[in-house]
């Protein structure tokens, strides 16, 4: 399993993925609002989300915990 | 009558230095997964170049009879040795004789380390694990040892003056705390093992007397925490990774202050382009690129070796190579605090321009910088004091500069990016000006904004009129950039540049106008 964890703090913007649902490596997760800039969060494996940790405009913190993805 | 009786000791005894702290003490070692500072230093060197400063330094224990009964060597390895053919100086603490900290030979061993870089103009790697001076003292609790002189060498003059004159990589292999702590940062490049290593100014004991805090190493001075504030420039999984990537810091470093970084052969076309440098800067404004990506594109392939990138995340800085030339690469992270100037990613553009200048490498400046990093906690953080600092330092430097405008380019921080008398490229993308037009025109224009039927309409039309004169175009038209750029021919670019200053180089060297610290 794997844990995605947030570089920054920020808002979140974009939420496009939900649990349940298969993502493949690379595809984009979650966009977070930092600084004016989108920065987009890519599935670091292929595999199904588990959990997804927040709403579209949570305020958010780094190392906040984000998504969970089993291979 | 000869002196077979002697030689036979001398073997002797540098064959019982070569036990270190004994079967047991080596197996309770590799129990912990780790490895001796022997077999560090031969897994660092190139096979059999290791000679050996002072393999007989140690204590003799005699019999009755006065016979060698035991000898325990000083627990500080130390010699010369090759890597990939160039010398250097090695050493590191013994951990399987008194924990690592310092016997009295091991002290002379470990202080000789630094006079002996600098004596014979050599490299200096330092592979730490050990503790600082025990209250006892070297000689142990009934030693006499006596307090050192008025008239002693300045301590740490060594260090100082090592780090101004050649280059120095240092390790964190297992727990290194107190005086080893400080000599592995002094350094201008470390790494940490992540299996074994912790950095500690204090250990857990010493910390919960004096502060009450019950805290194990890792939690302490493990690499989550050391990785990501700076105190060492990387992790690395083990202890071969730190060798290698100290033997891989080394390859772009000169020996030393007098001799220029060595050149190498490279197979990479210099006029290699990359489509996909195109349309890597979207056109939203608001929209992250990868700016790592660009650097792999534009420099050697593979050559690129990042050095920090766990801490002030919002500069990438490190070595990589222009058609085989060795050269600083700086660059924003838009990822990551939208690039911006923080306090900590000053300090680390700072030293890492210090580096440059110290060994005489031109610096590669990918410039996407929106700024000082603002709000409360930048405040809290004397961003101004540190990025300023990073300004000056860039000011200050001799090297050349080749700085290439990817995006944007804003407020005091953005001058950090140019050296002096810089080379200046923009990519169609680049914006520059004295703040980014999202926040400058809402402040600026704020009465003109609310006065109007639609303020939200007239916000945008604001924007989009000052970004157009934020264009390269007529900075273009001013000679304010020596000349506009298609992204895919940036490789070309900079090869270009570099071949145009190799004449400049050999002036540089000798002693930097600033050195730098930890």
């Amino acid at each position: 399993m794997i844990k995605i964890e947030l570089e920054t703090g920020g808002s979140v913007w974009k939420v496009l993925t939900k649990p349940g649902q298969r993502v493949e490596a690379g595809e984009i997760l979650f966009i977070l609002e930092v600084m004016k800039m989108e920065v987009p969060y890519e599935a670091p494996i292929s595999g199904e989300v588990l959990a997804v940790h927040f709403s579209e405009g949570d305020a958010v913190e780094e190392d906040q915990l984000a998504v969970e993805i089993a291979e | 009558m000869n002196w077979k009786a002697e030689t036979d000791e001398i073997a002797q005894r540098r064959q019982l230095a070569l036990e270190q702290g004994g079967t047991d003490a080596i197996a309770k070692h590799h129990g912990k997964g780790k490895l001796t500072i022997r077999e560090r230093v031969d897994k660092l060197l190139d096979s059999g170049s290791f000679e050996e400063i002072g393999p007989t330094a140690g204590a003799a224990n005699y019999d009755e009879n006065g016979e060698l009964d035991s000898f325990d060597p000083a627990n500080f390895v130390l010699g010369f040795g090759q890597v990939e053919g160039r010398r250097i100086i090695v050493g590191g603490e013994d951990f399987t004789m008194r924990g690592g900290s310092p016997s009295p030979a091991g002290l002379r061993k470990s202080i000789y380390a630094e006079e002996l870089a600098v004596q014979y103009k050599l490299p200096l790697v330092r592979l730490h694990e050990g503790s600082g001076g025990s209250v006892g003292g070297t000689s142990g609790k009934g030693g006499a040892s006596l307090p050192g002189p008025v008239n002693a060498p300045a301590r740490f003059r060594s260090v100082a003056e090592a780090m101004a004159t050649v280059p120095v990589a240092t390790a964190a292999l297992g727990a290194v705390a107190g005086l080893p702590a400080g000599r592995l940062v002094a350094s201008h490049f470390s790494v940490m093992s992540k299996a074994t290593a912790q950095i500690l100014t204090a250990g857990p004991a010493v910390v919960a007397r004096a502060m009450g805090e019950q805290k194990t190493k890792d939690e302490l001075g493990g690499w989550k925490v050391h990785t990501k504030n700076g105190t060492v420039d990387n992790g690395a999984a083990d202890e071969t990774e730190c060798l290698t990537q100290i033997q891989r810091f080394l390859s772009f470093m000169p020996p030393n202050i007098e001799q220029l970084a060595p050149v190498i052969d490279c197979d990479d076309p210099v006029d290699r382009t990359d489509e996909a440098l195109l349309d890597i800067i979207p056109r939203d404004r608001r929209q992250a690129f990868d700016m790592r990506r660009i650097i792999r594109s534009v420099f050697d392939q593979e050559s690129f070796f990042e050095m920090g990138a766990g801490y002030g995340r919002s500069q990438i800085t490190g070595l990589a190579r222009l058609n085989g030339q060795p050269v600083g690469v700086w660059a924003n992270n838009c990822k990551f605090l939208a690039g911006s100037m923080t306090a900590d990613g000053a300090h680390k553009a700072r030293r890492f321009m210090e580096l440059c200048e110290t060994f005489s490498l031109p610096i590669a400046s990918l410039v996407d910088e929106p700024g000082f990093m603002i709000g409360s906690q930048a405040e809290r953080e004397a961003t101004i004091r540190h990025g300023t600092s990073a300004v000056l330092t860039a000011a200050m430097t001799t090297v050349p500069w080749a700085s290439i405008m990817i995006r944007r380019s804003f407020g005091v921080a953005q001058a950090a990016h140019y050296g002096p008398n810089g080379y200046v490229l923009a990519w169609p993308s680049a914006e520059s000006g004295p703040l980014p037009v999202e926040g400058g025109v809402a402040v600026a224009f704020q009465r003109e904004i609310a006065a109007a039927p639609d303020p939200e309409a007239r916000r945008r039309e604001l924007e989009e009129e000052l970004s157009a004169r934020q264009s390269p175009f007529p900075r273009a038209e001013a000679l304010g950039v020596h000349d506009l750029i298609d992204p895919r021919e940036t490789r070309t670019e900079l090869c270009r540049w570099v071949d145009r200053i190799q004449p400049l180089l050999p002036a540089l060297l000798g002693p930097a106008r600033f050195s730098i610290r930890p």
